[in-house]
């Protein structure tokens, strides 16, 4: 037997062995870090799952969501009248953008939980104005009639409009000038998510 | 006393890593006499063994680490950052976190009425006002401004007291502006009201605090 080829062999052997712990502790370490990854992975997932459901409420009360549910129909228009006295004041037989503030304020006092005015979602930075005769709901301006939809409970709903203390200015223009003001009870109504943007460029998070 | 310790102390170690490297110097020398003693076949047959065994290995490892390098990248990082921005967005809009920013402040002492504070918040969102309190009270879309029987002014059923201070962050000059411009809301204020104390500040930072009331939803469900 040779010996210097026995002896290389030795050192060949030891040396494969040496790098067999090598390749055996590297893929240890890898283990060890696929499963601190596996781990977060869960956790993040978990998160995941706990912020969409978070955001999916928080954008159902911001109104991004369209909603469906009972609650009331309020219709307002200006009066048929063809011609207004000369002594009147004509604005007494029109709807103003604050006749329609009025209602929808009345509609959250008495619970609302969505409202929307002819298809205009109302969100919390929406403004109600008129820019000369024109009632503008979130910058997109209205013709009428003004149908103002709310979901919430009917009863309640109707009880505050039809309080004798609330929108006194509508009904008497509805007795005297034939403004229209009705409001229907609805089983189902189905009201469109906000389409606007919500520009934020001024508040921040906290203090 | 103490020197005589430390020295029996030395001793006991040196005597036990002596043993340490006997037993160390053994087991090498006894493992390379084992290789050595095995015949050139044998040898041979340990190598390919080897060789084959560390190829299997390596190839295991190179499939861990490109498992790692996926890992490394979807570790859900990058869709939890957009979507906790949403979040907090949304919930400045629904106020239902603590926000701070520039603005304006408008204080009224006055027997101004409900209708007049539905329109000074009206008028504040329809001026951009991304957030917004009465006398510290938060207003959220579900925030009712009332009055009790006897004319006192609620704000999320909260009573007000005089004077009515209203906190808006925006744009503080374009704020400023629309209030305070001729035939504005301040003005016919003014002109309904006589001896109304108004005032209008503009901040360069102010706190709003959280809405602490709960919104939830009964009748309304979301259309899937």
């Amino acid at each position: 037997m040779p010996g210097n080829e026995h002896e290389s062999g030795a050192l060949a052997i030891r040396r494969l062995e040496a790098e067999q712990e090598e390749l055996k502790e590297s893929i240890g370490q890898i283990r060890e870090q696929l499963n601190k990854y596996q781990r977060e992975l869960a956790a993040n997932t978990e998160m995941l799952k706990e912020i969409s459901a978070e955001l999916k409420r928080q954008k159902m009360m911001a109104g991004l969501l369209a909603v469906t549910g009972p609650g009331v129909q309020v219709t307002l228009d200006d009066s048929n009248i063809q011609s207004v006295p000369a002594t009147a004041d004509p604005s007494t037989y029109l709807i103003h953008e604050y006749d329609l503030r009025d209602v929808v304020n009345l509609l959250w006092m008495a619970g609302s939980e969505a409202i929307a005015v002819n298809d205009e979602r109302i969100v919390a930075t929406t403004s109600i104005y008129c820019v000369g005769s024109t009632i503008m709901v979130n910058d997109t301006r209205l013709s009428s009639p003004y149908l103002i939809q709310a979901v919430g409970n009917p009863v309640a709903q109707e009880d505050v409009l039809s309080n004798p203390a609330y929108l006194n200015e509508i009904k008497r223009k509805a007795a005297l000038h034939d403004v229209q003001f009705k409001v229907d009870r609805v089983k189902m109504l189905t009201l469109p998510a906000y389409k606007g943007g919500f520009p934020i460029h001024y508040a921040q998070l906290g203090d | 006393m103490r020197s005589h310790s430390t020295q029996w102390s030395l001793t006991i170690l040196c005597f036990v890593l002596g043993l340490l490297l006997m037993a160390q110097f053994r087991t090498q020398w006894m493992t390379s006499r084992t290789l050595l003693t095995t015949s050139s076949a044998e040898q041979l047959a340990i190598i390919s063994s080897l060789v084959e065994n560390n190829a299997r290995l390596r190839e295991e490892m190179e499939a861990l680490e490109k498992q790692l390098s996926e890992y490394q990248q979807a570790t859900g990082r990058a869709v939890l950052g957009p979507l906790v921005e949403e979040l907090n967005k949304v919930k400045i809009i629904n106020g239902l976190v603590e926000v701070s920013g520039p603005g304006v402040e408008v204080s009224i002492d006055g027997p101004i009425g409900v209708l007049d504070v539905q329109d000074l918040i009206n008028e504040l969102r329809n001026v951009g006002a991304e957030a917004l309190t009465i006398n510290g009270e938060r207003l959220t879309l579900y925030s009712v401004v009332a009055s009790t029987e006897d004319g006192a002014i609620t704000v999320n059923a909260t009573q007000l007291s005089r004077p009515y201070i209203l906190q808006a962050i925006g744009q503080p000059e374009i704020m400023e502006t629309a209030l305070l411009r001729r035939g504005g809301l301040i003005a016919t204020l003014e002109r309904n009201y006589e001896g109304l104390a108004v005032s209008l500040i503009r901040r360069e930072k102010m706190v709003l605090p959280v809405y602490k009331g709960a919104i939830e939803f009964v009748y309304a469900s979301p259309v899937e």
